[in-house]
């Protein structure tokens, strides 16, 4: 075997291997990869559905591979639906019915009797073997050290991947980054170990020639160790998934890394360089033990691993079985409340009439899917009568990179399934050419003498001198800061520009080249655009005099996640561009003359107004006033008070769940503060309560109170020719609720797992994510604050409920073209339900484009 | 000095921090409430006493056996700068801790905690100085193990015990000694008796020491640093506390016995040494470092290090405005550390810009040292005679040197030129003033700057200026290097920098060997 020391390793040498043919290891290192889901960074933070790389497998297989391979659970523990069954959320008909739809050859209980019986038992200790089980070589050494007077290897082997990770991806927390980062991770990594002396120090002998001793080529490094190590080939996919997810926060920070060079069309092999980066600590570890004990554990675990899995029959696992009857128990619980709102008697009473009014609509106002949108529709519905709200992506269907003044490039507004096609630069309303290029000037030496102020603070001679001289200056700021009075760090969207600058931003849609690239819209892809737009929001005709276009974006103070309260449609920025965008467009003569001819006449006393709705404070502010028409200002300033009194409504609302000082106070001044407090961990409550996504005409839903629970996405299956609507709403908006969903609901059933951990310890790396504590591995999704409000969770772990109102057959013809969908649909990871003609929900999907009638 | 009963009153804050601690309440966010109105107190009843002492001069409390309390301008300082402190955190934590199972348990915490530190500036009396000095590190135990589930809080929580029942020994031998030298343990009436006895006994000699071994301690200063780095497993506001009010103890406690230590060559070498290699060490460390809160406590270490060199060097007013300046600094970089991800939404790069040459960046290092050597020359200071004022203004010039050599890039602008001067001049000037603001303030408290001139302080002095002076070369050379341009040994001494020199593994792993915590790993 490896006994002799190689020779260290001078360049990366990490050329792809020379067999083009992928050979079962290649495969089963691929599949592993692909397993892990990506994690954006805390710049742009959007939710992901950590299962993303187990949607070619069911819910229920998808929970029994992780409690066997990475032994972490996917539904809540026995004693939450206890709860439930106690308070009756859940029903005997509900556990019936939960039966009723669980695959034939699950072991489940045979009645609901036993089913209850079966709850009511704890569950054996999970099986930490038996067929298939994986277990790594940190984990059977920690096993066998069990009152050994050893740290646990391995969680001094997580903190140390994690530390190097962190050195290597910095992006801009070290003033001295690590010399060695321009080579890919493997090359840099194997060469930061010739001189790390840290794992020996610890007492893991010989590490830094272990590692020498390993292949410059990183697969041809795994092949080795899983050859060394005696993995068999039957548990290849497993083992290294599970080697990946025991640092699975950074590999899905790497992952996210590959993604978007994947969007790009780069090739990007990072991933696989971290797994064989991982790969090598196990095997450092291996070479430790020689001894027949370990040996002979070892052997043992690997005879487990090379028996075949089956997750898909459960079999295995019956109490997984049991845990997931009852999570369907749940789900269908909230089903059929949901169910019965949505089938409210059109004659009976309704919790506030919406009174109809004749003639124009006195303002139409289009805001995000987002749930959050749902109850400030509500308000401002109640507030305005006839007024008609609708629901529609919060990019607006802009695509857009946006270009802050001064810098070169900028931030993809747009979903992240998505690559910006246009790239918008942010100008100075009304400034001339001269003023542009010295507030641009300005903005840049300002920056320049920043980057030198901050060097003066943190470098290693300055700081001593930076503390001494401006430390007292610290005194004021603590005062201010803790009443609320300033920002703890200045807003980084308007850093370096004067107030008097900061009002008249605004996006520049006029065609300009900036750096060599090709900014703005030209006129065809104006109209186009525009056109597109409005077909796809099912607003062709009927135009009010005024239509909002409101994007959203969040106020919090000191808040790491700040951007994943933001518009997730918007790639995690706020939709101000994108709805100012749209609205400039809708309002451009030669657009509106084009889209006549092609049939959509808007009126010329018609305006569009861009704004955005501040989710945390409810405040909506409208851009660009100054270019309404005289004669709809009297109108704009009607719209004013309305909205006025729909963010009071809506805040009275969202006040209940925000536990307020004084309930009974000044509410509206309350939730202003706490979106400046810098000690705030609950600002707002974000997406948490999302369960279900409504595509349909408003008028199915409007009246009816949807708790902030759910995403409405307007759409009229009758205006919609070839289906080239619903299809864009089922491969895109629902997609992408399904991912929120499924990120709320990961960060809600393990939170250690899949969620960010407590606020309280976060501690921001490398600028990119958050530790938990001083250690360990990167987070992922959201903080437990986020989902639990201290005394219980705000959020219900429930699986997205899709309605939708369209034929049955256009919606199977979606599903079977698209494998994204089909793979959401049939491996139920959403409940997908149909609406009929007459506005009741009347089909519940299957599998296989089979349709269940209600 | 006025002896007063009117000085128990200053026992207000603590007091009533003390009952937050112990009285039973309804509702952790009611008591919350109520530990923001004992640190207000504490707070209002710090700027009246301040005020007295400002006007009237130093007070104490008649002694009692074991308690009294000495108000001087060290006490005024300390106290005032702790409840300021104290009262932000608490304020902070109301809302940050909101919904935590344990709110009420760490309110408790906290407000002990706070109170014992409180305590500690108060005491005329050794005894009662020992009493909070030990009480204040156990009830800081408590709230490191405020999550006691995570094996890192525990690994943490235990190095520091262990530093800290070392510290408290030393502590304790050094009161012993002192006591059976002086008679009494009143602090006035023992620096009287040091006073009369002039030179110093080999017993007070080793007192210093040991008072100095106690500082360095609390300090976590090397090679004994390595729990501070590990103690963000525990809520922000703790981490806050602690950085910026409870490591500031080990510095308190020199200035505090500066008199003594002032006696005591072996001590301030010992503080000079320790001190000064610490803050060389950490600052280079913490360089390297990608999580906020960690680069935030080597920053610390490196602080105290800096801190503890001042008193050294005999410099006590300054050691204290450096307390008072890095306390107010870090509780805010410390709460604040949420804010970085907008720091750095806003740090983008604005031109292709570069490091200045090194050659140049060498010139002016040299160019600041012989105008300190000149400018101090003339003044009337000599370098044999006062090589401590000399070593911290060089420090200073050399940070002020690095700050514009940053704004002079590969195209060098008057304004961003113009603009790092202003701030230079501006910096320099407030840091004199303060300097000179807090001597004034602290004549007749703390002894005037000694003069060091034993050959273990110029030499140490010497190789720490010429440690900066590579740093700062360092700096703008092999750090800010990009990749390929860094040299190979600069390529392995980041690695070994990056791992602190693996002193801290070593030392988790003796406390493991030692006193395992046997708990599961993570998840």
């Amino acid at each position: 075997m490896m006994t002799e020391t190689a020779p260290a390793p001078t360049s990366s040498a990490a050329a792809p291997p020379a067999a083009p043919l992928p050979g079962p290891l290649d495969m089963a290192i691929a599949t592993a990869c692909q397993r892990i889901a990506p994690l954006w960074p805390l710049k742009h933070f959007v939710a992901v559905n950590p299962y993303l790389g187990f949607s070619g497998q069911s819910f229920a297989a998808t929970a029994a591979t992780l409690r066997r391979v990475a032994k972490v659970d996917m539904l809540m523990a026995r004693p939450f639906y206890r709860e439930a069954l106690a308070a009756g959320i859940i029903t005997d008909a509900h556990i019936a019915q939960a039966l009723a739809r669980a695959p034939a050859n699950a072991p489940i209980p045979a009645d609901v009797a036993l089913a209850r019986a079966a709850l009511a038992r704890d569950p054996a200790e999970r099986a930490r073997s038996g067929p298939a089980v994986v277990a790594t070589i940190a984990e059977v050494l920690d096993k066998l050290s069990a009152g050994d007077r050893q740290a646990s290897r391995t969680a001094f082997m997580v903190d140390e991947i994690s530390r190097w990770c962190a050195a290597y991806f910095d992006e801009g927390q070290a003033s001295w980054q690590m010399p060695q980062r321009g080579a890919g991770p493997w090359a840099a990594w194997r060469e930061t170990m010739v001189h790390d002396r840290n794992a020996e120090a610890m007492g893991i002998k010989d590490f830094r020639r272990i590692v020498a001793g390993l292949p410059a080529d990183p697969v041809a490094a795994i092949g080795l160790i899983v050859e060394a190590i005696g993995i068999p080939t039957s548990a290849q996919t497993d083992y290294l998934h599970r080697a990946l997810f025991d640092i699975g926060g950074w590999a899905a920070y790497v992952r996210y890394l590959v993604w978007d060079n994947g969007l790009y069309g780069r090739p990007d092999n990072r991933l696989v360089e971290l797994l064989a980066i991982r790969m090598a600590w196990g095997y450092a570890l291996f070479r430790q033990r020689t001894d027949a004990q370990f040996q002979a554990a070892w052997a043992a675990e690997m005879q487990q691993a090379a028996q075949l899995p089956d997750d898909a029959g459960l079999s295995a696992d019956p109490d997984l079985a049991i845990d997931l009857v009852f999570q369907e128990a749940y789900e269908i619980a909230w089903q059929a409340q949901l169910l019965g709102k949505l089938a409210r008697d059109e004659a009976a009473a309704q919790p506030f009439a919406i009174p109809a009014r004749r003639g124009r609509k006195p303002l139409q106002a289009a805001f995000c899917i987002d749930v959050r949108s749902e109850v400030y529709r509500r308000a401002l519905e109640q507030v305005v009568p006839g007024g008609e709200t609708i629901g529609f992506a919060g990019f607006f269907g802009y695509p857009i990179e946006y270009v802050p003044i001064g810098r070169t490039s900028g931030g993809a507004h747009c979903p992240v399934l998505l690559t910006p096609a246009f790239t918008i630069t942010e100008m100075v309303n009304g400034a001339d050419p001269a003023l542009e290029t010295e507030v641009l000037g300005l903005r840049l030496l300002r920056r320049r003498a920043a980057k030198a102020w901050k060097s003066f603070k943190q470098s290693a001679v300055s700081s001593f001198t930076y503390v001494e001289a401006l430390g007292l200056a610290f005194a004021p700021k603590l005062v201010s800061d803790a009443l609320g009075l300033t920002r703890t760090v200045s807003d980084p969207n308007t850093d370096g520009l004067d107030a008097a600058v900061i009002g008249k931003l605004g996006p520049r849609l006029d065609p300009v080249t900036v750096g060599g690239r090709m900014t703005g819209l030209n006129a065809d892809q104006r109209l186009s655009q525009a056109e597109a737009v409005l077909r796809a929001m099912s607003l062709t005709s009927d135009f009010a005099r005024l239509v909002l276009l409101a994007g959203h974006g969040s106020t919090t103070a000191n808040n790491p996640h700040a951007s994943g309260l933001d518009c997730g449609a918007c790639g995690g920025h706020t939709g101000e561009a994108n709805a100012r965008i749209a609205a400039d467009i809708l309002n451009d003569p030669a657009v509106r003359i084009g889209l006549r001819s092609r049939g959509i006449h808007i009126p010329d006393d018609c305006w569009f107004l861009g704004a955005m709705h501040d989710t945390t404070t409810d405040q909506i502010s409208i851009f660009d006033r100054d270019r309404v028409p005289p004669a709809l200002r009297a109108d704009v300033a009607e719209l004013d008070g309305w909205l006025d009194r729909a963010s009071a409504l809506t805040r009275r609302e969202r006040a209940r769940l925000l536990d307020l000082d004084a309930p009974d106070g000044d509410i509206d001044a309350q939730v202003l503060r706490r979106s400046r407090d810098w000690a705030q961990v609950r600002p707002e409550w974000g997406l948490a309560g999302n369960g279900a996504f409504i595509a349909a005409p408003r008028h199915r839903t409007a009246g009816i109170d949807l708790g902030g629970r759910s995403f409405l996405h307007s759409y009229d299956w009758t205006q919609d020719n070839g289906f080239g609507v619903l299809t864009l709403i089922m491969t895109a908006p629902m997609v992408v609720a399904s991912w929120i969903n499924l990120q709320y609901y990961g960060s809600t059933v393990n939170n250690k797992v899949w969620g960010a951990g407590n606020k309280v310890l976060h501690n921001v790396v490398g600028t990119l994510g958050v530790l938990e504590g001083n250690a360990g591995d990167l987070k992922t999704g959201l903080a437990w604050q986020s989902v639990h409000d201290g005394e219980k969770l705000l959020h219900e772990p429930l699986r997205l409920n899709v309605f939708i109102e369209a034929p049955l057959d256009a919606m199977t013809a979606v599903i079977m073209a698209s494998q994204t969908v089909r793979e959401l649909v049939d491996h139920q990871w959403i409940h997908l339900w149909a609406i009929g003609d007459d506005g009741q929900v009347s089909h519940r999907y299957h599998r296989d484009g089979e349709w269940t009638a209600l | 000095m006025t002896i007063t009963p009117l000085a128990w009153s200053a026992l207000a804050g603590p007091i009533a921090l003390l009952a937050v601690a112990l009285l039973p309440a309804a509702r952790p966010k009611a008591l919350a409430a109520r530990a923001r109105i004992a640190a207000v107190i504490g707070l209002i009843t710090a700027a009246l006493a301040a005020g007295a002492v400002a006007l009237a001069g130093p007070f104490a409390s008649p002694a009692l056996p074991g308690v009294s309390i000495l108000f001087d301008g060290l006490t005024a300082v300390m106290f005032l700068l702790v409840s300021f402190v104290g009262t932000i955190v608490v304020q902070f934590s109301r809302n940050y801790m909101a919904g935590d199972p344990g709110h009420a348990r760490f309110t408790r915490l906290l407000s002990a905690t706070l109170a014992s530190v409180l305590l500690l500036i108060l005491s005329g009396n050794m005894a009662m100085f020992l009493a909070a000095w030990v009480a204040t590190s156990l009830a800081l135990n408590q709230l490191l193990l405020f999550y006691s589930d995570r094996p890192a809080a525990i690994l943490a929580a235990r190095k520091k015990f262990i530093a800290s029942r070392i510290g408290d020994l030393a502590l304790a031998l050094a009161i012993g000694i002192l006591w059976q030298a002086s008679g009494t343990l009143e602090f006035a009436g023992m620096f009287a008796a040091l006073k009369a006895q002039g030179a110093a006994s080999p017993a007070l000699v080793l007192a210093g020491g040991l008072i100095a071994l106690a500082a360095l301690l609390k300090s976590a200063q090397f090679p004994l640093h390595g729990w501070i780095t590990e103690v963000m497993e525990t809520p922000t506001p703790v981490s806050a506390l602690l950085h910026a009010g409870i490591i500031n103890a080990g510095g308190f406690l020199a200035l505090r016995f500066a008199p003594l230590l002032e006696l005591s060559t072996p001590a301030m070498d010992l503080l000079l040494v320790v001190g000064g290699f610490t803050a060389l060490f950490a600052s280079v460390v913490m360089l390297t470092q990608n999580a906020i809160k960690v680069s935030l406590a080597w920053s610390t270490i490196a602080q105290m290090g800096f801190m503890l060199l001042q008193c050294g060097l005999g410099a006590w007013a300054a050691a204290l405005l450096h307390i008072v300046a890095h306390s107010l600094y870090k509780a805010h970089a410390f709460l604040s550390s949420g804010s970085v991800i907008d720091i750095a939404r806003a740090s983008w790069s604005p031109s292709p810009g570069g490091a200045p040459h090194p050659a140049r960046l060498a010139m002016a290092v040299a160019l600041v040292l012989a105008a300190v050597g000149v400018a101090g020359t003339l003044s009337g200071f000599a370098i044999a005679v006062q090589p401590g004022v000399f070593a911290l203004g060089a420090i200073l010039l050399m940070g002020l040197t690095h700050y514009i050599a940053q704004s002079i890039d590969q195209r060098p602008t008057g304004f961003v030129i113009a603009r790092t001067m202003v701030a230079a001049v501006a910096v320099a000037a407030g840091w004199f003033a303060l300097q000179a603001g807090m001597a004034a303030l602290m004549a007749g408290t703390l002894p005037a700057e000694a003069a060091r001139t034993d050959a273990v302080a110029l030499i140490a002095v010497a190789i720490i200026v010429a440690g900066f002076a590579a740093l700062t070369i360092g700096q703008a050379s092999f750090i800010t290097a990009k990749g390929a341009d860094t040299p190979a040994w600069a390529r392995a001494f980041y690695v070994h920098v990056q791992n602190g020199l693996y002193v801290n593994t070593l030392a988790n792993r003796l406390v493991l060997a030692l006193w395992p915590t046997g708990l599961p790993s993570r998840r």
